[in-house]
């Protein structure tokens, strides 16, 4: 299947917290679409076929990073994962739901 | 490596368990083995994630890909070949046993009979 072709505009949310939920692997143009949109203070989680960006060199991830445990483990990922990047389960999931104020799915 | 001239190479170039593509490919290529097919397989950009060690599949209520892999030898799959540049870029130090790393460029793919990419 073809992959959709995506804007190259940015979602920005200027003056609004975001946390950003992306399940795409870095070849998906709304993986470059996120990366993109992200601004200083917001928190990305990776989750789904993200989470390989955790392994791939050439990914240059936010300091606030999250990624689902569950489909790290899945991936084989779980053992040293990124400096800096926090493993979160279902409820730290939601629990990040909650504390931001905005939220996009990528 | 094997005489490729009359091979069909399937290609995976999907991680695993965030769709089913890379599953069908591989169930393809099990399907033409089983029937005396000559059919190899080869992984590229981000789907050399299939053959990261340590994967638990259950995590995510799934059957770990890597153990599907493991019966390609069984169904008689000639060869089992992974671009050696997302190796690299994927981290991926040690594969299973049988797996052989190589640049994916067009002179790999001109050795066989026919390349898909499903």
């Amino acid at each position: 299947m073809k992959e959709p072709v995506e804007s190259n505009a940015p979602l920005k949310c200027e003056g609004q917290v975001t946390l950003h939920l992306l399940n795409k692997p870095p070849s998906h143009p709304r993986f470059h679409s996120c990366m993109a949109a992200l601004q200083a203070e917001d928190h990305l989680l990776l989750m789904e076929n993200a989470v390989i960006a955790l392994a791939d060199s050439s990914v240059a991830l936010p300091p606030d990073t999250s990624a689902l445990v569950r489909d790290c483990l899945a991936r084989g990922l779980a053992e040293g994962v990124r400096d800096g990047v926090t493993l979160v389960d279902t409820r730290g999931m939601v629990e990040l739901t909650d504390r931001f104020q905005r939220i996009i799915s990528w | 490596m094997n005489d490729t001239r009359n091979i069909l190479l399937l290609v995976i170039d999907a991680p695993p368990y965030g769709d089913w593509r890379g599953r069908e490919a591989l169930d393809m290529a099990l399907s033409l083995a089983a029937f005396d097919q000559p059919v190899a397989l080869m992984f590229r950009g981000e789907g050399v994630n299939w053959l990261r060690p340590g994967q638990d599949g259950s995590a995510t209520d799934q059957k770990t890909v890597s153990r599907n892999l493991g019966a390609a030898r069984m169904f008689g799959l000639a060869d089992i070949y992974a671009d050696e540049d997302a190796l690299v870029r994927f981290g991926i130090d040690k594969t299973e046993p049988g797996v052989d790393a190589v640049p994916a460029n067009a002179a790999f793919y001109a050795r066989f009979r026919e390349v898909i990419q499903p």
